[in-house]
């Protein structure tokens, strides 16, 4: 098997994707992911030379618009129905800049 | 005749127009039989009883009125939801634990256009965790069985699915199939599944994974009545731009026959490593029993299909990173809570909730959308997605449907399978399918002369000619019957 990621490398990819990762899971995802990048290479060997890529699978997409007229929606209270904290109408999240800073 | 559990919807519906029995007792005995039977096979997760006898009662009002005949396809019809569909008031968990407590506060296009059909909607099904897998191992919640043996997986992801139908819990049911999610579970439990071409379905309010793969499709014990739940869910959606706008009537399409039709055999897929003896016996024997029927077999090549699951492993993975970025814990999903910052709460949250397929998943997509590392196997895939689609257009001026397995083997038990490359592998005649965006479908072709489970046969159209392949499908259903209720779950009744 070829070592396409460190561990170091799988820990800087689980904070990008914002995915905590014990140490023993980080040893696992490390195994698990360098072996299917493995199977991922007949993908490197195609000639691929001026092939026009297929972002979509259906080809002659247009544009949808309507118009632009007020329809029903959701209500502030059923778009907050599932949120796990919420405070005056609002989703309440811990700090973002973190605590004790200057009001 | 009394209602069966075993029955499809012409013997229900002439049954509730003869007043033979009510709707009411159809949704009655179909619950009380998954009440019975599931604790088995484990193929729901949530029993919607109150919308079940809401919709029964509303068909009996229509009977009562003479209006049996203004409700849709669907009328009186047992059918239940992968559990990836939004249904308002129902829990929509993708059995996955981060929305273990989500409540949807909205209805899927797919499932209201199924309820308007008049169909008695009778729960949400059991799946692979975000439908990341092809056996149902990894939901969060404990296995589906396979209902003709539960030592044996029902396939995956839309195993629930697969095995309610399977086991007569309910008459129909709907699935999603991002490269073979459908297809290959049908065929592990010897039931009719249809992946229907991209954009004929809309996918708003499905749970989405591989936006550009995924598409929803039908699940029957027999070819009309998949094609009675196509009829009912297909065609275009203004809240899915995607959606195409289709003219298509598959309970027409049964009734013509196949004489003349050019079915197309893929050398690579017949030659392919991993193949099994018997699978590769049941679909040699069901292209004969075409050419007995009329049609005429032709060999067609797709010479970049091997390259067909690397690509979609690494469009797959990037597309479900992406979707799966709104798993936030702050609007719904699962929170962490006691974190004292947001990024501390994002991390936990996402640990706890996701299990590890979800997470290789989401680890390998941001991966692969890295820069350096986007050149190198993102965008080749896309340029192969090119290459697949010109092979299959070629492969269909020569047919007009294309036979294959669905699957390389049948069911397999239990753990059997636990790398996760060698899992991707049971995909390996789907996948190109979801890439290209054409219509697949899984037709039972009999049970395997090693192993006796169930085998499919895989039939594939070209982009939004998917009445091809019911025509071929009913030319098969002709031969071998429509498939049975597996053995151990048959009430028996459906002949009395």
């Amino acid at each position: 098997m070829t070592q396409h990621l460190t561990e170091r490398d799988v820990r800087d990819i689980a904070t990008y994707a914002r995915i905590g990762l014990t140490d023993d899971e980080l040893v696992q995802m490390t195994t698990d992911l360098n072996s299917i990048i493995d199977t991922l290479k007949p993908i490197t060997e195609f000639d691929l030379d001026g092939v026009t890529p297929t972002f979509h699978p259906i080809g002659s997409l247009s544009n949808v618009m309507r118009e632009d007229t007020e329809r029903e929606s959701f209500t502030q209270e059923v778009a907050l129905e599932n949120a796990p904290k919420q405070q005056d109408g609002s989703f309440l999240i811990p700090s973002i800049l973190g605590e004790g800073g200057d009001r | 005749m009394a209602f069966s559990t075993d029955m499809g919807i012409a013997q229900i519906q002439a049954g509730l127009r003869a007043g033979n029995f009510t709707a009411r007792e159809v949704a009655q005995e179909s619950l009380a039989h998954v009440k019975a039977a599931d604790e088995k096979v484990h193929a729901f997760l949530e029993l919607t009883e109150e919308a079940a006898y809401a919709a029964a009662d509303r068909v009996d009002a229509a009977i009562a009125a003479g209006s049996f005949d203004e409700l849709g396809p669907l009328a009186g019809i047992p059918c239940a939801f992968k559990d990836n569909m939004n249904q308002e008031g129902t829990h929509t968990t993708c059995a996955s634990h981060m929305l273990e407590n989500y409540v949807s506060p909205y209805t899927a296009t797919c499932v209201q256009r199924a309820i308007d059909a008049g169909c008695i909607p009778l729960g949400k099904l059991n799946m692979d965790e975000f439908a990341f897998g092809s056996s149902t191992e990894s939901s969060a919640f404990g296995p589906t069985h396979n209902p003709w043996d539960l030592d044996r997986v029902p396939g995956g992801s839309s195993g629930g699915s697969a095995a309610a139908v399977a086991a007569g819990l309910t008459c129909v049911a709907l699935g999603s199939d991002t490269g073979g999610s459908i297809r290959q579970p049908a065929s592990f439990c010897g039931i009719v599944g249809v992946k229907p071409t991209y954009g004929m379905v809309s996918r708003y309010g499905v749970v989405a994974f591989g936006s550009s793969l995924d598409q929803v499709g039908p699940f029957a014990r027999s070819v009309e009545d998949a094609a009675a739940v196509m009829d009912a869910i297909c065609g275009h959606d203004e809240l899915d731009c995607t959606s195409q706008q289709v003219k298509a009537d598959f309970r027409a399409a049964c009734k013509q026959d196949v004489a003349g039709m050019r079915i197309g055999i893929v050398k690579e897929f017949m030659e392919a490593d991993g193949l099994t003896a018997e699978v590769r016996e049941r679909t040699l024997e069901a292209a004969a029993k075409l050419e007995a029927a009329g049609a005429e077999l032709v060999e067609v090549e797709l010479p970049h299909v091997d390259a067909a699951i690397s690509a979609y492993y690494v469009l797959g993975p990037c597309e479900a990173f992406s979707n799966l970025a709104r798993f936030d814990s702050v609007r719904y999903g699962l929170c962490d809570e006691g974190h004292k910052d947001l990024g501390g709460q994002y991390e936990s949250s996402r640990a706890k909730g996701f299990g590890p397929e979800a997470k290789r998943r989401i680890m390998l997509g941001s991966y692969l959308l890295s820069s350096g590392v986007y050149e190198k196997y993102y965008y080749p895939a896309q340029q192969v997605r090119t290459l697949i689609t010109q092979d299959y257009t070629s492969a269909y001026e020569k047919c007009d449907v294309i036979l294959a397995p669905a699957s390389p083997r049948t069911a397999f038990k239990f753990g059997e399978i636990s790398d996760p490359a060698t899992m991707y592998l049971s995909d390996v005649f789907t996948i190109s399918l979801n890439i290209a965006g054409n219509g697949g479908m899984s037709m039972p072709c009999g049970l395997g002369r090693e192993t006796g489970l169930p085998i499919g046969v895989q039939l594939m159209s070209p982009q939004f000619k998917d009445e091809n392949m019911f025509r071929v499908a009913m030319a098969l259903e002709k031969e071998y019957g429509t498939a049975p209720v597996a053995p151990e779950f048959s009430d028996g009744k459906a002949g009395e």
